[in-house]
């Protein structure tokens, strides 16, 4: 039974690479597709079928199943230098095709970032950033100090949602009952769909919803926050010793007293030094949140930027690099502190 | 005599599929000092925790003085549990919080979650917890943090959270195991003078037979889950022993 599983799972392993292989060989490296192509899905289709058989052959094929290895089926203790593993050939030829590839999708182009026109724009610019105007300064400050209480409101707010998760999305804590694992896995599943929903999307989502400004700005830094920090509580309740809970119900504590004692005194050191850490985060999320309409040092610099005011920018360039080195600063010394 | 707990065919079958108890039958007697001994994994703490539901029995009955508590829940639940004390080999007290506030802890039963969240206890019971804490020798110590105090003095905190209860029994698992021989002894002493002055009934799981028939004056022996021995510890000779604990154990004494 368990055999079954593993040979089909190193198959399947097997064709998905063979068919990786031969679609980015087909589409990139003989009929370079763009954009304006579209897929071809009848071709698609072809590239699978080839795929299909290349990966039975190399599934088949003594020791050139990249498949068979990932999932221990070879004896690699005795395998010395390359020439006895194959499949770690067909690995590296896998991964050449894949720079490859990303070279030309990425369109590196060392002529352009050389050229006469290219240097001269690099110049220019460097140029100006390194000669700051400081007429902006007080525009900045105001900006940045925006910047700061946004990251800092956001930080806040999300603090007591994040807490009050943390608890529900602690498996040690939720595993007493099938209604306790439940409500364990609904709650896990919203927040990894909301932290892998980036702080920028959420900003624009928020900037159409409340209009543009830093209210948006600190919404979308407030969710991906309260999903960031309950995550990170909640594995920190994870690890907490049993011992004091196991106390505490056996007082005859009531659920609430038992978290109260037996899980918050372990947890509450590492909850701050995270929630400070976030802050420090948040404000560097929150210029770039700022970039598209989030308000703060961000905007201002977007603004400057579209009207190739260069020294102005530099100026801003400045300034949050100070406040991230000092937020970064202050941040790690806060949290060494209270270790 | 008065019958405190009954054991009736107690079982306990872990959600992994372990049977740690197969149908264990024995009754506790009010005011006694009874031993559990028995291999690691013979199913002692098990048992111990079975008693005050911390762990559910999956089966058979238990009764604490002659009712049934297998089924009882929320608020008669905790009720139950704060009639019963316990005490742990690791001692398991609140990490950070004082001497003093892990003591009081034990009053968690009766005070509301609101004040306990708030550590607003009553006057009665911080002057308990002083006088429990100078019982258990520790006077002058309430307000240091208790995760900060040796092995000996973290275990007699521990004793006093128990008596802060007001408990009828106390369970002890383990409860020197973690200790060096003297300071078994200090604690062992601690947990006879409950027994002979306060008249609680103590059950406690302990590894060294010297230790058992110093203080115990009742043994019941557990082995894979079951009861393979009950009686008295001078009862224990080495053809029991052997039994017990098997072939190949050698009796160690603890001074
Ligand atoms: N929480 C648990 N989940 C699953 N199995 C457990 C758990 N606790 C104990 N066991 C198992 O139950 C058996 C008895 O364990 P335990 O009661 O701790 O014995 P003892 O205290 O005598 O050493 C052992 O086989 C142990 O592995
Ligand atoms: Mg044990």
């Amino acid at each position: 039974m368990k055999k079954k599983s593993t040979a089909f799972k190193t198959l399947l392993i097997d064709f998905l690479l063979a068919s990786y292989l031969v679609l980015c060989i087909d589409s990139f490296i003989f009929t370079r597709h763009t954009m304006e192509n579209g897929i071809d899905w009848a071709s698609f289709g072809v590239v699978l079928l080839i795929g299909l058989i290349l990966g039975l052959i190399l599934n088949r094929v003594s020791k050139l199943s990249i498949g068979k290895m990932f999932l221990k089926e070879y004896d690699t203790s005795k395998a010395r230098g390359i020439g006895q593993k194959p499949y770690a050939i067909l690995g590296l030829v896998i991964l050449a095709v894949t720079f490859y590839v990303g070279v030309l999708v990425t369109e590196l182009s060392f002529y352009e970032f050389f050229s006469q026109a290219g240097i001269q724009g690099a110049t220019r610019i460097f140029t100006a950033l390194l000669n700051p105007n400081f007429e902006v300064l007080d525009q900045g400050i105001l900006a940045v100090i925006e910047t700061i209480y946004m990251a800092f409101i956001a930080t806040a707010f999300s603090l007591p949602f994040a807490f009050l998760l943390s608890f529900f999305a602690a498996r040690n804590l939720m595993n007493g009952s099938g209604f306790g694992l439940t409500v364990y896995y609904v709650i896990r599943f919203f927040l990894n769909v909301s932290r892998s929903i980036e702080p920028l999307v959420w900003a624009i989502i928020f900037s159409v919803w409340v209009g543009i400004g830093p209210f948006a700005g600190m919404l979308a830094l407030m969710i991906h926050s309260v999903s960031s920090l309950a995550k990170l509580y909640s594995e920190q309740i994870e690890n907490i010793s049993e011992g004091p809970l196991e106390a505490m119900t056996a007082t005859g504590a009531h659920p609430i007293q038992v978290i109260w004692y037996g899980v918050v005194p372990q947890v509450i050191l590492p909850f701050l030094s995270f929630t400070i850490y976030r802050w420090d985060i948040n404000v560097r999320m929150a210029t770039v949140i700022g970039l598209v309409g989030g308000g703060g040092i961000g905007t201002l610099l977007m603004q400057f930027q579209g009207l190739a005011r260069w020294n102005e920018v530099g100026l801003l360039i400045i300034i949050i690099a100070a406040v991230v080195w000092l937020m970064d600063f202050l941040s790690s010394k806060i949290r060494e502190s209270i270790k | 005599m008065e019958n405190l707990f009954k054991l009736d065919k107690l079982e306990k079958t872990y959600p992994n599929g372990v049977r740690a108890l197969k149908g264990v039958s024995f009754d506790v007697n009010k005011g006694e000092f009874l031993v559990i001994i028995g291999l690691s994994g013979s199913g002692k703490s098990t048992m111990l925790r079975c008693l005050n539901r911390i762990h559910e029995p999956t089966g058979g009955d238990l009764q604490f003085k002659g009712k049934s508590v297998v089924s009882l829940k929320g608020r008669e639940l905790r009720q139950y549990r704060s009639k019963i004390g316990m005490i742990f080999q690791h001692f398991n007290l609140v990490p950070r919080k004082s001497v003093l506030e892990n003591v009081l802890t034990g009053t968690l039963s009766r005070t509301s979650i609101f004040k306990s969240v708030f550590n607003m206890y009553s006057d009665a019971d911080r002057q308990k917890a002083l006088e429990l804490i100078e019982v258990v020798g520790l006077k002058g110590k309430e307000m240091h943090r208790a995760d900060n105090l040796s092995g000996g003095q973290q275990q007699r905190v521990s004793i006093a959270r128990a008596l802060m209860q007001d408990p009828e029994v106390l369970l002890a698992d383990e409860p020197v195991a973690s200790l060096d021989p003297a300071t078994s002894h200090s604690v062992m002493e601690y947990l006879r003078k409950i027994q002979q002055q306060y008249g609680i009934t103590v059950i406690c799981n302990l590894h060294f037979l010297s230790l058992v028939r110093e203080y115990g004056t009742r043994v019941v022996a557990l082995k894979g889950g079951e009861k393979m021995f009950e009686g008295s510890p001078s009862e224990i000779d080495e053809d029991w022993f052997k039994r017990i604990y098997g072939e190949q154990a050698v009796e160690v004494t603890i001074n």
